[in-house]
């Protein structure tokens, strides 16, 4: 009864949020709608209504899945790079004080440089098409995990090991069943927070360095003032960057890090 | 508390576990008085241990011998050391001079020699109750792990909690938890440090009566730490009071209160004698430190 109740509860909250979402969207569509009649240019502001349409007619020539599929390849190549390296990086350092000495004052000095500076480079070294964003998006999304990673790493408590010691762990479970579940809620963050980066970052680089997906899409459509499509470009990004970004945090806490988040 | 459940090493199962012959990991129970002094279990020799660059040493050239079976209560205020003391017992920490032999044998770190209740949450948040209780039994290589873990989790009243995460526990429910999982592994050293101190006076003397129950069918050495004078004179042999500023021994009580002991004995006059004069000693050290 009490479990109908909580579920009942649940489901009212989940309402709410719904109804309130789509009150707030609608408004923006409204203002959108009344901005775009009063200024009556459709290269300086389409109404929402034209971009729909926009949508309709790009997806009808398959030209948009094409685009989509180039940036979300370029995303997961740069993202997959940036985890394999940055996550082994960052616990390996967290534990290693002599390496973390090593390598972190690099780390301090490279972390400011923003992903759109490492285009030049990129370019010269690998041409134009798919390396420099692989890249860029690798770049991006480092930072985020190494960092996450670091900081769960670094967050391993004595007491634990402690226990896990007396209770006649070795080095191989003290390394499996406590040092790596316990850095494990930081280093999921830090890759919620790396796609993000990346999925930003491969926009970036395919305005200047891609001749496919959703960025280069934007640039020539921009060229050709067909700003429908320019609109159509940026709000799948939008609605794309919250599918990912919420599916993962959906992930996290029901299967990845549940001991985080107790019900 | 599970009452009527009956307790762990009563159990076929949990015998079953037990190898035949010597094993480094189980007690053999010695069926002496517990208050006699036998071959010495742990003892420690001139242990000082300091932190940093401190003036005063955290545990002062401290010596204490205990016995196979032995219930050793270690008493004092706040800050005096007892929690470090433990920990150069369990080998989490080096003494800087001194030694400490367990079986004779020079302490090289921790293992699972000696079971640990910590006086801080020390469970793995990533695991359930029951994955933290049998973690020990895990380690140790034994198939029945999921079985010790949930008889263990019965002794301690938390079978309905078996799956819960840590953190949707209470902290005495909590710290249930980790007496289990620390006696899971049936440590023949078992070292506690304020295991009751979270909890409300109605679980405490139910643990205290069901930890001596415990403490009689298994007979480990049990260092148990507590600020806590009546507990102590209740379920120890030997009350070893702590002084501080540096953390010393300042006297040691031998308790001869017969055993088994139910909670009747807080008004056996001998009780009381002994409450009076620890109560003593440890009101002089207090003041002693407040001047
Ligand atoms: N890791 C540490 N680093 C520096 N000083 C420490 C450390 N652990 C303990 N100390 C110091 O050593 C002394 C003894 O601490 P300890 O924790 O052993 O006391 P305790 O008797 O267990 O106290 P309580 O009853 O409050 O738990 C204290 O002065 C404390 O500040
Ligand atoms: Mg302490």
């Amino acid at each position: 009864m009490t479990v109908a109740l909580q579920s009942l509860r649940k489901f009212k909250g989940v309402a709410v949020a719904i109804t309130l979402g789509a009150i707030g969207l609608s408004l923006f569509a409204g203002i959108w709608t009344w901005a775009s009649a009063h200024l009556g240019n459709d290269v300086l502001l389409p109404s929402p209504l034209s971009v729909l349409s926009t949508y309709a007619e790009l997806i009808a020539d398959g030209s948009l899945a094409k685009d989509i599929g180039a940036s979300i390849f370029r995303v997961f190549a740069g993202f997959s790079i940036a985890s394999t390296i940055a996550v082994p990086l960052a616990l390996v350092l967290a534990y290693s004080r002599i390496l973390r000495g090593l390598v972190m004052p690099l780390i301090a000095l490279i972390r400011p440089i923003p992903p759109i500076a490492w285009i030049p480079l990129a370019i010269l070294w690998m041409g134009l098409g798919d390396p420099p964003s692989y890249f860029i998006t690798s770049i991006a999304a480092f930072f985020p995990i190494f960092l996450n990673a670091f900081a769960g790493g670094t967050s391993l408590q004595q007491e634990h090991v402690n226990a896990a010691r007396s209770l006649g762990a070795g080095p191989f479970a003290l390394l499996t069943k406590v040092m790596l579940p316990s850095a494990l809620p930081m280093i999921v963050t830090g890759l919620r927070i790396g796609l993000g980066q990346a999925w930003m970052a491969v926009v970036t680089a395919e305005l200047i360095a891609a001749q496919s997906g959703l960025g280069y899409m934007i640039q020539i459509s921009r060229l050709s003032l067909e700003t429908s499509r320019v609109l159509v470009g940026m709000t799948v990004i939008g609605l794309l960057g919250a599918v990912m970004i919420g599916s993962l945090g959906v992930l996290e806490r029901r299967f990845i890090v549940p001991w985080n988040y107790p019900r | 508390m599970a009452r009527g459940v009956s307790p762990i090493h009563q159990r076929a199962d949990y015998i079953e576990t037990a190898p035949t012959g010597p094993a480094p990991h189980l007690h053999v129970v010695d069926p002496v008085p517990s208050h006699a002094q036998q071959k010495p279990r742990l003892s420690l020799d001139g242990v000082t241990v300091n932190f940093g660059a401190r003036a005063v040493s955290a545990v002062q050239d401290v010596s204490l011998t205990i016995g196979a079976g032995e219930f050793v209560a270690l008493l004092g205020p706040s800050g005096c050391g007892k929690s470090t003391l433990l920990n150069v017992m369990a080998g989490f920490c080096t003494p800087v001079q001194g030694r400490v032999l367990l079986d004779g044998e020079p302490l090289t770190g921790p293992s699972a020699k000696c079971g640990v209740v910590f006086q801080k949450h020390s469970l793995f948040p990533w695991m359930t109750a029951l994955d933290n209780v049998a973690f020990g039994p895990r380690r140790l290589g034994l198939t029945n792990a999921r079985q010790i873990a949930q008889d263990l989790l019965d002794i301690v009243g938390l079978a309905h909690v078996a799956n819960e995460w840590p953190a949707s526990l209470s902290g005495g429910m909590q710290q249930r938890v980790g007496i289990a999982r620390a006696l899971a592994t049936r440590p023949p050293v078992l070292l506690m440090d304020e295991p009751f101190g979270a909890l409300d006076a109605q679980t405490r003397s139910l643990m205290q009566e069901e930890l001596l129950s415990i403490w009689d069918k298994l007979r480990p050495t049990v260092v148990f730490v507590t600020h806590d004078i009546e507990e102590a004179i209740f379920l120890a042999d030997r009350v070893v009071v702590m002084q501080t500023y540096p953390g010393r021994i300042a006297r040691e009580f031998a308790i001869d209160i017969p055993r088994p002991r139910s909670a009747e004995v807080l008004n056996d006059h001998a009780f009381i004698e002994r409450r009076r004069e620890i109560t003593d000693v440890i009101r002089v050290e207090a003041r002693k430190t407040f001047r």
